[in-house]
C-alpha cells in the first residue's frame, strides 16, 4: 500500500521536463500574477488587522501554490468549498478583492455577491466537506458534468465529518475533489500528532478510492495533478484525495503566535521552497520574465490592494442581508426575526434623534 | 494630524506592553510602516501606521503597558500644519458637550493633541457604542447609556463601564459629591522628591509563582483555621538526650523531623487530611502515600521542598533529608522533582517569631500544618500551676473537603503523639 508523490518544479526552479505540462506564456503569467496578488493581498490583510481595521485573519503565506495552482485547474461550473486560508483559490476564481476584505472585516454581505459556485468561507473544521460531497452527489443524479472541490487542513482529516464525507464519497462515487492543504500545523498541533498515518493522502485507500501527495510548493504539480483529479471525476472515475504538502509561513490566525511552537530553523528551511520564487526563476529562465516586468507588476498590484480596500471600507453594510442570503426565499421565522431587528433599530433611532 | 491607535490585535486582548519603538519622533514614516512592537497576551506584534506622515510624538516609553484603544502615536499626514504639541503634558480627556461635539463633524480645525475634544464616539450624546447585551445591561440597571463614558476598543462602552457608572451615578445624589462622577480617578501624581525614596521591584520568578499559587489557594478553596497547643516537655527531653548521639552520626535532630513522623501517624488515622479535590470529577483524591512539603525561606522566597514517602523514613532519616532539602532550596541548588508532589504541607513559621498564623494551604493539598516557637508557659495540671513547654500549631485546612470536627479530630492525635513522643515508637512505622 503506498500514495505517490509528485513533484515537477523543485525548490530551485528546476523542472523536470518529462512531466513538465504544456501551458502557454499567458497561462503561467497568470498563474504567477495570481500567487503574488495573493501574497500581497494576504499582507495588507495582515496590515489591516494590526491597524484595527479588521478583524481576525488567517494568512495564506507560503500556501499560494496550492490554493492557486489548483484553482485553475477548475472550471467556472465546478463546485467550490473552502476552508478558511484559501484566499488564492478565491482570487483565482475571480472573486473581487474587495468582497475579501469587506468578509474579514466582519461583514457577511460579503457572500451574497459570491459569483456562482463558490461557497462561502467555512470556519468549523471540515464541515464544507460534507457539503462538497452533498454537491458532487447531486450534480451526479443530475447527470451534471461538473465536480466538485474542497478544501480543509491536515487537522480536519482527524474530525467526524471529514470520514463521513470520504466514505460517502468512495461509496457513491461522487465526482468530489478532496484538497487537503497540509500545512504541518493543526494550530499548535504539528503534522506527527495529528495522525499515525505515514501520509494524509493514504486515509482515501481506506475508503476506496486514490489518493495522491504532491509538492504543494509546486504549482506546476498541484495544477497537473489537481487537472486529472477533475477530468477523472468529470468522466465518473469518482473521488480523489490530494494532500498538497505546504508549509504555513505566518501564524495560524492574527490572535497566534508561532515561535511559542515551531522552531525558527523550521520556517528557515521552508522559505528556501517559496513557491513564488521557484516560479519566477522558471519564468525568468523561460525568458519570459524580467526585473522590469515584476517591478510593474509590483505596482500595479498595489494600486489593485489600495483600490480594493478603499471599496471594502466605504462600504456600508446592511443590517437586513444577514437574513437575506442563505435561502432563496426567505422562511417565516427569519421574516420575523428580521421584522423584530428592524423594529428595534428603528425604535432606537427614535430614542436617540429625541 | 492622525492617531496611530492600538487596537484590539488579538480577539480580545485588553492591553499590551510596548516592547520597542520601531520610529522616532520627526521621523517621516510611509502608509503600512510599523511604528512598534507590542508584546500582548498572545505575541509580540507589530503595529503598522494607516497614514504616511512625520512623528509628531509616541505615547509612552519601552516597557510601558498600554491599553487596547488608546493612542500610541500622533503623526501629521502630508499637507498638513500642526505646531508641535507641548512635551510632557498629558493628553486630558476632556468631557465632549454636545456643542463641541458637533464641531467634530467639521474636521476642518487642526488642534493640537493636548486640547483635542473627545474624539470618541461613544462620548457623544445618543450615539452610544455598545453590544446588545452591554444595552440591555444598561436598560436593566437603568442607566443613561449615552452617559457612560466606554473605555472599550474605540471607546466602546462595555459591561464594567456601565456598573461603574451606576456606582458613580448613585454618588451624584449626595451633594458636593460631583468630583466623583468620573468613572475613572486621576493617576494620583507622585512627587519627584518621594519617587526618589521608592524602590521599585519587578515581580518575577519564585515571587511571581508564590503570588499565584497563593491567589489560586486562597480564592477557590475556602480556608479554616484551627489553633491548638501541644505540651512537648517529653519530647523536648527526649531531644535533648538524642541530640549528641545523632549530632556524632553527622544529623542535626530537629523538632521538625518528630513534627513530620507525627504528621504522616495523624494523616494515617484521618485520610482526608492527606487528600485533594478533583474539581473537574467533582472527587475527593484519598492518598495512601505521605508526601510532606516543608516550607523553606529562602532569599527569594518562599519554597517548598517535599519529602517523599515521609512515612516510611524514621525520625533520623526525616532530619537529615529535611536538612538537605532545606539546604538545596537555600542554595538554590534543588532540583524540580524535589518541588512537587506534595500530599500535606508543614510550614515552620516558629522558628523566626510569631505565636499563631494563618497559613495558606498549599496546592493541591487540603490542609496545611503551620508551627511555632516552643517556649515555658505555665499550665495547669491536677489542681497545680506547672511550667510546661507549649508548642503552638495551627492547621488551614479546605473546608470544601473538611470539617472543623475532623480538623479537630487530626489535630488531638497530632497532639497526644507531640506530648507523648513514645506513641511515636508505637505507631510509627
Amino acid at each position: 500500500m503506498s500514495v505517490d508523490w509528485l513533484s515537477i518544479l523543485d525548490a530551485q526552479g528546476n523542472v523536470d521536463e518529462s512531466l513538465e505540462p504544456e501551458l502557454d506564456t499567458e497561462t503561467l503569467e497568470k498563474f504567477y500574477r495570481t500567487m503574488v496578488l495573493t501574497r500581497m493581498y494576504d499582507d495588507k490583510a495582515l496590515k489591516l488587522q494590526r491597524q484595527g481595521r479588521m478583524l481576525t485573519f488567517g494568512s495564506s503565506l507560503g500556501q499560494e501554490a496550492t490554493a492557486v495552482g489548483s484553482a485553475f485547474a477548475m472550471k467556472p461550473d465546478d463546485w467550490f468549498f473552502p476552508a478558511f486560508r484559501e484566499h488564492g483559490v478565491q482570487i483565482a476564481r475571480g472573486i473581487p478583492l474587495s468582497l475579501l476584505y469587506i468578509y474579514w472585516m466582519g461583514s457577511e454581505d460579503a457572500n451574497l455577491t459570491l459569483p456562482p459556485k463558490n461557497f462561502p468561507v467555512a470556519i468549523p473544521v471540515s464541515t464544507q466537506v460534507l457539503h462538497a460531497v452533498g454537491a458532487a452527489w447531486a450534480a451526479k443524479l443530475k447527470k451534471q458534468n461538473i465536480a466538485s472541490v474542497v478544501y480543509f487542513g491536515d487537522g480536519a482529516t482527524s474530525e467526524g465529518d471529514f470520514h463521513e464525507g470520504m466514505n460517502f464519497a468512495g461509496v457513491f462515487k461522487t465526482p468530489t475533489v478532496f484538497i487537503c492543504q497540509n500545512n504541518q500545523y493543526a494550530i499548535s498541533l504539528p503534522r506527527e500528532k495529528q495522525t499515525a498515518s505515514k501520509t494524509l493522502a493514504q486515509k482515501a485507500l481506506a475508503y476506496g478510492f486514490e489518493g495522491i501527495q504532491v509538492d504543494g510548493n509546486d504549482i506546476l504539480a498541484v495544477y497537473s495533478v489537481t487537472l486529472a483529479a477533475l477530468e477523472k471525476a468529470r468522466s465518473g472515475g469518482g473521488p480523489t484525495m490530494i494532500e498538497c504538502f505546504t508549509y504555513r509561513m505566518g501564524s495560524h490566525t492574527t490572535s497566534d503566535d508561532p515561535t511559542r511552537y515551531r522552531q525558527a530553523a523550521e520556517v528557515e528551511e521552508w522559505k528556501k521552497k517559496d513557491p513564488i520564487k521557484r516560479l519566477r526563476i522558471y519564468l525568468e529562465k523561460k525568458g519570459i520574465w524580467d526585473q522590469s516586468r515584476e517591478g510593474a507588476m509590483i505596482k500595479e498590484i498595489t494600486d489593485e490592494v489600495e483600490k480594493a480596500v478603499k471599496e471594502a471600507e466605504s462600504y456600508k453594510p446592511v443590517v437586513e442581508n444577514m437574513f437575506k442570503y442563505v435561502y432563496a426565499d426567505m422562511p417565516l421565522h427569519l421574516k420575523e426575526q428580521m421584522d423584530e431587528l428592524q423594529g428595534f433599530i428603528s425604535k432606537r433611532r427614535g430614542d436617540e434623534s429625541g | 494630524m492622525v492617531d496611530v491607535k492600538f487596537p484590539d490585535v488579538g480577539e480580545g486582548v485588553t492591553e499590551g506592553t510596548i516592547v520597542k519603538w520601531l520610529v522616532k519622533e520627526g521621523e517621516e514614516i510611509k502608509a503600512d510602516q510599523a511604528v512598534a512592537e507590542i508584546e500582548t497576551d498572545k505575541a509580540i506584534v507589530e503595529i503598522p501606521s494607516s497614514e504616511a506622515g512625520k512623528i509628531l510624538k509616541l505615547v509612552g516609553k519601552e516597557g510601558d503597558v498600554i491599553k487596547v484603544g488608546s493612542t500610541l502615536a500622533s503623526l501629521a499626514v502630508p499637507g498638513e500644519t500642526v505646531k508641535k504639541p507641548e512635551t510632557g503634558a498629558p493628553e486630558k480627556p476632556t468631557e465632549a458637550k454636545p456643542a463641541e461635539a458637533k464641531l467634530l463633524e467639521e474636521p476642518t480645525e487642526v488642534k493640537p493633541p493636548e486640547v483635542k475634544p473627545q474624539e470618541r464616539p461613544a462620548e457623544m450624546p445618543g450615539r452610544a457604542l455598545a453590544v446588545p447585551s452591554t444595552r440591555r445591561l444598561a436598560r436593566e440597571l437603568g442607566v443613561d447609556i449615552s452617559k457612560v463614558k466606554g473605555t472599550g476598543p474605540g471607546g466602546r462602552i462595555t459591561d464594567e463601564d456601565v456598573r461603574k457608572s451606576t456606582v458613580t451615578e448613585a454618588k451624584v445624589e449626595v451633594p458636593q459629591a460631583p468630583e466623583t462622577r468620573k468613572p475613572e480617578a486621576a493617576p494620583v501624581e507622585i512627587a519627584p522628591e518621594i519617587k526618589a525614596l521608592e524602590e521599585r521591584i519587578p515581580i518575577k520568578g519564585i515571587r511571581k509563582t508564590i503570588g499565584e499559587r497563593m491567589v489560586l489557594s486562597l480564592f477557590t478553596a475556602p480556608h479554616v483555621v484551627s489553633m491548638d497547643e501541644a505540651d512537648v516537655t517529653e519530647l523536648v527531653k527526649l531531644r535533648e538526650k538524642e541530640k549528641k548521639m545523632a549530632e556524632e552520626k553527622g544529623i542535626k535532630l530537629t523538632y521538625l523531623a518528630f513534627i513530620v513522623k507525627a504528621v504522616t501517624v495523624a494523616l494515617k488515622q484521618h485520610p482526608y487530611l492527606n487528600a485533594s479535590l478533583d474539581q473537574k470529577k467533582n472527587e475527593i483524591v484519598l492518598k495512601r502515600y505521605y508526601n510532606i512539603g516543608i516550607a523553606v525561606d529562602t532569599p527569594e522566597g518562599l519554597m517548598v521542598p517535599v519529602i517523599k514517602d515521609a512515612d516510611c523514613k524514621s525520625i533520623m532519616e526525616l532530619a537529615q533529608v529535611s536538612e538537605k532539602l532545606a539546604d538545596e532550596a537555600r542554595t538554590r541548588k534543588i532540583k524540580l522533582p524535589d518541588l512537587k508532589g506534595n500530599t500535606f504541607t508543614i510550614t515552620n513559621i516558629g522558628s523566626i517569631g510569631g505565636i499563631f498564623s494563618t497559613p495558606i494551604i498549599n496546592p493541591p493539598d487540603v490542609a496545611i500544618l503551620g508551627i511555632h516557637r516552643i517556649r515555658d508557659m505555665a499550665v495547669v495540671i491536677g489542681g497545680e500551676i506547672k511550667i510546661r513547654k507549649i508548642l503552638p500549631i495551627v492547621l488551614s485546612f479546605d473546608h470544601r473537603v473538611l470539617d472543623g470536627a475532623q480538623a479537630a479530630r487530626f489535630m488531638n492525635t497530632l497532639i497526644e503523639h507531640l506530648k507523648d513522643p513514645d506513641l511515636l515508637l508505637l505507631d510509627g512505622v
